[in-house]
């Protein structure tokens, strides 16, 4: 357990140092990603502003569930996301094959290699966010932050199983860095409150593939309004996890049988 | 006996996709799939302190054979045995005691000093601190980059870099160390630096298997060489065993002073006729020992001069690889 927390620092290390080696871009592609993930939520301050809203939420609600998406995307994208990329980028340049003669998982390899300090701008940005709109509202009492924290942390858990998806298709659709298109395609959904889509998309959202779990639920459970079927979107995240650990390993099998 | 390789075979599935836009739009929808032997059986054992050169042509399945030795690809049957293990079964326990140079991939880290990625390899292997400086420290000295391990990869020279990616390869002290294609590219002294590294290292202990199109590679270094073709072992002995493989052939330049008698008899192949009083000719001793020779050309004729030389190595690979 100590080797593997060493192992990762000494990933963030590195990657860090790759990504200082030219500071200016360090600094600027950290300031573009925050001014693309203040887009969303300045979105929603203009619909505010302008009188319209989202139906039982008011502003400062609707930024917190927000902040939350932010802020569990900034959390995973520098930290494990970047498998996605590090393993299309790998397969394409046939690189996959030196994290193989490593002494560790090929996933673990994939996390430690593939740190993305460009995306700290999203965790700068969720952190900012959060603390704005939780300023605004009245103050959650102990017992809501536990309820919160944990299940942010399967929020992660989504966020990881989502990964495993990914990378294991940029393993066997060579370079195809659109599959990210697909995450955001469907992962959009769980920065809105749910009442706003009809049944259908709710059921998806949550028992299905539970995106609701990356922003809407632990944030409403925060604001004191626990989301229907939070139980079932906590089971099905786990679900997901596992069946994506088993999508990954399939593919991660047919690529060792099959050769880059 | 640390290696041990018995009737490996490895299939791939290719698709075929055509080369008008007709076949490759067809081929969007419906794929026609071709089975690809790479390796067809291949069977050897390598013993502890070795080094064994792989040579043959591009594409006739040395990588292959390298990647299932190396834990990276499953064989579609056969048995490989390597230091106790089956690589592809228990990968991690076994690179952990495996190194691998590629001369095409890079293990370094394009924009950081190679120290850097030294370091990422020491949390990779947990390496305990002073094995790591002792190491690094010997590596660095024995292959003269002192100054070069703090400077960015990108800007060092091939040369520089690949002796960089060896110390990445070996700072955990490898028993077995697999080479792919080492010196693609270099100058002449960097070989000579690497290959001394390559020969000291060997001299320690280390097992290296090594693939290379570069024929002083394994003249200078491998004392046994494999050669594969079209995914069969063709071959497997030592280097003079390879020179003396398709006969015992010599290279003979002669000067005569009156002309040269006629060459049209067994044993004697004219490579070059210069002129009538000089000639460059392949000589089959088996057929005509070298003194009968002699004796024919005097006999006829008197030598003036005369040099005799072994069929250079590439001559006999050659002939190997168009079997």
């Amino acid at each position: 357990m100590i080797n593997a927390i060493k192992l990762h620092l000494q990933g963030i290390k590195s990657a860090l140092a790759v990504r200082m080696a030219y500071r200016a871009d360090f600094f600027i592609s950290i300031l573009i990603m925050l001014a693309v993930e203040a887009f969303m939520p300045l979105v929603t301050y203009l619909i505010y502003k302008n009188g319209a809203s989202l139906p039982g939420w008011n502003m400062y609600e609707a930024l917190l569930i927000q902040g939350v998406f932010m802020l569990s995307r900034g959390i995973s994208f520098p930290f494990f996301f970047g498998m996605v990329w590090n393993t299309i980028q790998r397969v394409q340049e046939g690189t996959f094959d030196l994290l193989l003669i490593k002494p560790k998982s090929v996933l673990q390899m994939l996390i430690v290699t593939g740190f993305d300090s460009e995306d700290l701008g999203k965790l700068i940005g969720g952190i900012v966010l959060f603390t704005v709109s939780l300023v605004n509202i009245p103050f959650p009492g102990l017992g809501l932050w536990l309820k919160f924290i944990v299940l942010f942390f399967v929020s992660l858990v989504v966020m990881f199983g989502f990964g495993l998806i990914l990378s294991g298709f940029g393993i066997v659709w060579i370079g195809n860095f659109r599959v990210y298109e697909i995450f955001f395609s469907i992962a959009n959904f769980g920065m809105y409150p749910a009442n706003i889509f009809s049944k259908a998309v709710v059921t998806f959202i949550t028992a299905i593939i539970p995106v609701a779990m990356l922003g809407f639920v632990p944030a409403s459970q925060l604001l004191g309004r626990p989301a229907e079927g939070t139980l079932i979107a906590v089971v099905s995240s786990i679900v997901f996890l596992f069946v994506s650990l088993l999508f990954w390993k399939a593919m991660f099998r047919r690529y060792n049988s099959a050769g880059g | 006996m640390i290696i041990n390789v018995e009737n490996l075979v490895k299939t791939f599935k290719s698709y075929e996709r055509g080369n008008t836009l007709k076949e490759v739009a067809v081929s969007l929808f419906v794929r026609k799939t071709k089975l690809v032997e790479a390796v067809k059986g291949i069977s050897f054992s390598i013993d502890k302190g070795e080094l064994v050169g792989f040579l043959g042509p591009n594409g006739a399945g040395k990588s292959t054979t390298l990647k299932v030795l190396t834990g990276i690809l499953f064989p579609t049957s056969g048995k490989v045995d390597i230091l106790g293990y089956t690589p592809w079964k228990d990968r991690k326990k076994y690179v952990a005691r495996i190194g691998a140079v590629f001369g095409q991939k890079s293990q370094l880290l394009w924009d950081i000093p190679p120290l850097d990625a030294f370091n990422l390899n020491k949390a990779i292997y947990s390496i305990p601190d002073s094995n790591f400086n002792k190491k690094l420290n010997y590596m660095v000295e024995l292959l003269g980059v002192e100054n070069l391990v703090k400077k960015p990869t990108r800007l060092l020279s091939l040369g520089e870099r690949m002796k960089c990616e060896f110390i990445m390869a070996m700072l955990h002290s490898p028993e077995i160390v697999f080479l792919d294609e080492p010196t693609i590219g270099l100058d002449v002294i960097a070989k000579e630096k690497i290959r001394e590294f390559i020969l000291e290292m060997n001299k320690q202990g280390v097992t290296f298997i090594l693939t290379t199109h570069d024929l002083g590679d394994i003249e200078q270094l491998a004392k046994r060489v494999i050669v594969i073709n079209h995914g069969e072992m063709i071959f497997d002995n030592t280097i003079d065993a390879l020179k003396s493989h398709l006969g015992t052939k010599k290279l003979v330049s002669i000067t005569t002073q009156a002309p040269i008698p006629p060459l049209e008899i067994p044993g004697v192949l004219v490579k070059n006729k210069l002129s009538d009083y000089n000639a460059e000719l392949e000589l089959d001793v088996n057929i005509m020992e070298l003194n009968q020779f002699i004796d024919y050309i005097n006999k006829n004729s008197t030598i003036n001069d005369m040099t005799l030389q072994e069929l250079p190595i590439e001559e006999v690979i050659k002939k190997l690889y168009t079997i």
